[in-house]
C-alpha cells in the first residue's frame, strides 16, 4: 500500500458538500469559462500531473447488493483526485499558496472546509478526508508530467526533422538540427529517478528491493 | 478571507543578533564556531545562564549613542544555539520536546537522503566532530562568535571558555559541558573549533568573495519589523505584481513569521512552534553546514568547458551562478562590459563613502550613491528573461530564489508572482573558512560554513536544497541539478548526467550551450540543525523553568 508510484504521488479526498446539484452544475460550468484566471495556476504548477474534481450524487453511489446495507446519504460528495510530484506537505503548500481563491470556490460549501489559507487548518482538512490508495501504477516511473509533455514535443520535432532530412544538404541539416535544439533547449534535460522526498517511501522501496533478491 | 494578522513589532532585544544581522556585512570578518557536548544538565544550564549576558541581540547598531537609535557596535558578537539532543539533555520537558518538528528532532545526519548528502558528501565522510557512536546527535550546543579582529575573537573565545569552566565548577563535574574537538582544519582533523573568515584581497583587506571567486552575501531576505534599512526591501522582500523590481514599490516585506516563531507568517498564521510559547517566541532555526569547495576542479572545469563551448571564461562562470563574479546580476547586466562598468561605479561610491579625507557633505552624497547602486545589485527579477537567455533558468541564484519567475511568464497564473517562492526564503548567515591560495589542489582546507536561518527547516532550507538544488522539475528542467552543488553517489557517475543548459533567445539564431560532465565541486563535511532560542527562552532553559502545562 503506497500513495507513491515513480515520480507521482496520489491523493484522493472525499468530502460531503452542502451544494445542491444545480449549484454544482453552475460552479463547474462557470469556473472554467469565466474564472479561468483563477485556475490558470493549475496548469502552471510544475508539480501537478493532473487534478480533477467530481461530484457524486447520493443516488449514484453504487450498491453492490450481496447484503451491502442501503445508506441514507444526505449530501452530495465531492471527490478530488490528484497526482503530483514531491511530498504531500510540499504539494498542499504549493496548492494553497498559488491557487488559494480558486480552491476556495471549488470546495465552497463543503462540510467543514476551512478555506485554503491559513494553511494548517487546510492541511488538517485534506488529511482528515483523504483515502489511501490501494493500487497505484506509473507507466513512466522516471517521468513527471513536465517530462512527458517535453518528450512529446521533442518527438514531434524529431519525426519532422527525420522526415525532411534525406533531401537536405549537410549545411541545411546543420541549420535544421540547430533550430530543433534551440526550440527544445529546455525539453532535453536529464531524466532520472526522483529525488527522495520522503524517508518513509525510501524505506518501503529499499525493503521491496531487498525482497526482490 | 479571514485575516489573523495582529499588528505588532518585534522585541529586538529578545531576538539573538545572528538571526537578523549578517555579521559579515557589518565589518566582522572573523568568526569561530565552538561545539559542546552536555554531559550534566546542571552544568549545561549554568553555562547558558553565564552566556546570556554575553549574547548579542538584534537591536540595531548606531554610532550616535542615542538609546532609541540602537546600541553601540561591540568588537565581537556571541550567540548560542541548541540541537534537539542538547535541549533534551538540558532537561527541557518531554512535552516541549515532542512539539518540535520532525526534521529538527532527527537532525541533519538522519536527513542525508532528503538533502542529497551521498557519495563524498555522505555523513561517514564528515568531520570527526559530527560523527556519532550511539546514534544520538554528538553536538548539543553551538556558540558562534564573530569579531572585528583576531584579538577580539580570541578574547571572546577565552571568556566563553571561562564560562564553561565556571559552569563545570558549579556542577562539580569537570566534563559537565565538554568542548568537542574534531573539526578538520589546515592543521589536521582535530581542531578544537571551526574558524571562519572573510577572504582577503591582494591588499589584505577582507571582502565579500568566496573560494570559487564570486562575490557572495549580496542577496538577503527582508522581513517586516526586522529593524534593517527599509530600502533593503528591494530584491529582499517578496515580489509584487505590476511595479518595477528596481523600485521599492515592486516589493513588500516578507511576513516576520517566515523568520521568527511567534509571529504571523505568509500563510497568515503563527508558524507551527514548540510549546510553551515562551520557549518558541522570537526563536528560530539554524542550519549549520560545512561545505568543502573543490577549487582546483572548479577552476579546471571552468577553463576547459568554457573553451569547449567557445565562451569567455568569465561569462561561463557567471552563467553557473546568475551573477558575474563581481556580483552584478546577469538579468540586469547581460554583458561583461555592462557588469564591469556597473561594478566600477559601485566600488567608487563605496570608496568615496568611506573616504576619511572627504567632507561630511561629500561622504553623505557618496553614501546615497552607494546605497542606490546596491539597490541595483538586488532590484531585479527574471520576468524579462523567462527563457533564460541572460540568466540561465538553472543558474544557482535563480534556482535559490526564482523571484516570481515560476509563473513562467503566465501573468496572473498565481494570486501573486511570488506564490511559490515567498515561503521558501532563507537568510544566509555564514562565512568562508580556510585558504585557497594554492589553486592546484582540491584537498586543502577551504569552503563555506553555510548557515541558513528560518522559521521552518523543512519548508525552507530542505525544500530549496532538495527540490531546487538537487532536482529541476519546478523549473521544467527534469532532473537537472544545480551545477555548483550537485553531489553524486560514488558508484556510477555518468558524465552526461551532470549537465546544465545556457539557454538562448528562442526566436533568435544562436544555439544553446550545454555543459556536460560537471564534476562535484562541493562536498558536505558536517553540520546539524539547531534551535536559536530567544533570550527569554534561554533564561527559562537556564533556570529549568520551561513548563508547557
Ligand atoms: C559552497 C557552496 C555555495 C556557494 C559557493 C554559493 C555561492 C553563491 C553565490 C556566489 C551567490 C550569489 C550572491 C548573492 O546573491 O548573495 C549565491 C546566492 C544564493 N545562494 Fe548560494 N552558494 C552555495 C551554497 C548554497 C546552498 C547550500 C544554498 C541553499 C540550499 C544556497 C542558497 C543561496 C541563496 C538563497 C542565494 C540568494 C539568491 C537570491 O536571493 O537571489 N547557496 N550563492
Amino acid at each position: 500500500m503506497s500513495n507513491v508510484a515513480g515520480k507521482a504521488q496520489a491523493l484522493n479526498v472525499w468530502t460531503p458538500t452542502r451544494r445542491k446539484g444545480i449549484e454544482n452544475r453552475i460552479i463547474f460550468w462557470v469556473l472554467p469559462r469565466f474564472f479561468k484566471k483563477k485556475l490558470r495556476g493549475l496548469q502552471t504548477l510544475s508539480l501537478i500531473h493532473y487534478a480533477r474534481w467530481v461530484i457524486i450524487a447520493p443516488k449514484d453511489f453504487p450498491n453492490l447488493g450481496e447484503g451491502q446495507p442501503t445508506e441514507e446519504l444526505r449530501h452530495h460528495y465531492e471527490c478530488f483526485l490528484s497526482n503530483f510530484n514531491g511530498n504531500w506537505d510540499q504539494y498542499i503548500d504549493s496548492f494553497s499558496m498559488s491557487l488559494g481563491t480558486g480552491l476556495d470556490m471549488l470546495w465552497f460549501k463543503n462540510v467543514g472546509f476551512p478555506n485554503s489559507v491559513p494553511i494548517e487548518p487546510f492541511h488538517a482538512y485534506i488529511n482528515a478526508n483523504s483515502i489511501p490508495t490501494d493500487h497505484y501504477y506509473s507507466a513512466y516511473p522516471l517521468a513527471a508530467s513536465n517530462d512527458v509533455k517535453a518528450a512529446q514535443r521533442v518527438r514531434d520535432s524529431l519525426v519532422t526533422l527525420a522526415g525532411s532530412a534525406s533531401g537536405m544538404s549537410p549545411k541545411q541539416f546543420r541549420q535544421a538540427y540547430d533550430d530543433t535544439i534551440r526550440k527544445h533547449q529546455d525539453d532535453i534535460s536529464r531524466l532520472d529517478e526522483s529525488v527522495i522526498v520522503s524517508l518513509a517511501t525510501e524505506a518501503v522501496q529499499n525493503q521491496a528491493r531487498q525482497e526482490a533478491f | 478571507m479571514t485575516t489573523f494578522e495582529i499588528r505588532s513589532g518585534v522585541d529586538l532585544h529578545d531576538v539573538q543578533g545572528n538571526i537578523i544581522k549578517g555579521y559579515g556585512r557589518y565589518g566582522f570578518p572573523v568568526a569561530r564556531y565552538v561545539t559542546y557536548r552536555i554531559n550534566a544538565a546542571v552544568a549545561g544550564r549554568t553555562f547558558i545562564k553565564l552566556l546570556v549576558p554575553m549574547l548579542t541581540t538584534s537591536v540595531p547598531w548606531s554610532e550616535s549613542g542615542v538609546v532609541e537609535e540602537g546600541t553601540k557596535q561591540p568588537p565581537s558578537t556571541t550567540n548560542v544555539a541548541l540541537t534537539y539532543e542538547g535541549l533534551r539533555r538540558l532537561g527541557v520537558p518531554e512535552r516541549s520536546l515532542l512539539s518540535f518538528p520532525d526534521e529538527f528532532v532527527m537532525g541533519m545526519r538522519a536527513r542525508a537522503s532528503i538533502l542529497g548528502d551521498v557519495g563524498a558528501s555522505a555523513p561517514k565522510n564528515w568531520d570527526p566532530v559530527w560523527q556519532t557512536e550511539d546514534g544520538q546527535q554528538p553536538v548539543h550546543l553551538l556558540v558562534t562568535i564573530n569579531a572585528e579582529s583576531s584579538d577580539a575573537l580570541a578574547q571572546r573565545y577565552e571568556e566563553v571558555g571561562l564560562a564553561a569552566r565556571a559552569a563545570n565548577d558549579v556542577a562539580g563535574d569537570s566534563a559537565g559541558v565538554q568542548q568537542l574537538a574534531g573539526h578538520r582544519s589546515a592543521g589536521g582533523a582535530d581542531a578544537a573549533f571551526q574558524d571562519g573568515a572573510a577572504l582577503r584581497d591582494e591588499h589584505g583587506t577582507p571582502g565579500p568573495k568566496e573560494h570559487f571567486g564570486y562575490t557572495d552575501g549580496i542577496s538577503d531576505p527582508y522581513y517586516k519589523d526586522s529593524g534593517s534599512r527599509s530600502s533593503n526591501v528591494i530584491g529582499g522582500g517578496k515580489r509584487l505584481r505590476d511595479s518595477s523590481p528596481a523600485t521599492d514599490a515592486g516589493w513588500a516585506p516578507l511576513a516576520t513569521g517566515e523568520l521568527l516563531l511567534g509571529h504571523t507568517d505568509e500563510a497568515l498564521e503563527y508558524p507551527a512552534a514548540p510549546v510553551p510559547s515562551t520557549l518558541s517566541k522570537n526563536g528560530t532555526y539554524l542550519v549549520y553546514r560545512k561545505l568543502h569547495q573543490n577549487v582546483a576542479t572548479f577552476d579546471r572545469y571552468a577553463a576547459s568547458e568554457a573553451a569547449k563551448l567557445s565562451m569567455e571564461e568569465n561569462l561561463f562562470r557567471a552563467k553557473l551562478v546568475g551573477r558575474w563574479p563581481n556580483g552584478a546580476p546577469l538579468a540586469s547586466f547581460p554583458t561583461e562590459a555592462e557588469a564591469n562598468a556597473f561594478n566600477a561605479k559601485l566600488e567608487q561610491a563605496k570608496a568615496d563613502r568611506f573616504d576619511e579625507t572627504a567632507t561630511p557633505t561629500q561622504r553623505a552624497a557618496a553614501t546615497e550613491r552607494h546605497l542606490e547602486l546596491k539597490e541595483q545589485q538586488s532590484g531585479f527579477d527574471y520576468r524579462e528573461d523567462i527563457a533564460g537567455e541572460s540568466c540561465p533558468v538553472g543558474a544557482h541564484s535563480r534556482r535559490a530564489n526564482p523571484r516570481g519567475s515560476l509563473e513562467f511568464g503566465q501573468d496572473h497564473a498565481f494570486s501573486t508572482p511570488g506564490a511559490l517562492v515567498n515561503r521558501r526564503r532563507i537568510a544566509r548567515r555564514g562565512l568562508p573558512y580556510g585558504d585557497s591560495s594554492d589553486r592546484s589542489v582540491d584537498n586543502g582546507d577551504h569552503g563555506i560554513i553555510f548557515m541558513a536561518i528560518g522559521a521552518s527547516i523543512n519548508r525552507q532550507f530542505e525544500f530549496v536544497q532538495q527540490q531546487w538544488m538537487n532536482f529541476g522539475n519546478d523549473f521544467r528542467l527534469g532532473n537537472d541539478q544545480d551545477a555548483l552543488l550537485a553531489s553524486w553517489p560514488d558508484e556510477d557517475i555518468d558524465p552526461l548526467r551532470a549537465r546544465m543548459t545556457f539557454e538562448v533567445d528562442p526566436d533568435g539564431m544562436e544555439v544553446p550551450k550545454i555543459c556536460t560532465g560537471i564534476p562535484q565541486f562541493v562536498e558536505t563535511r558536517g553540520g546539524d540543525y539547531f534551535f536559536v532560542p530567544s533570550l527569554t527562552a534561554l533564561s527559562a532553559i537556564a533556570r529549568g523553568a520551561v513548563d508547557p502545562t
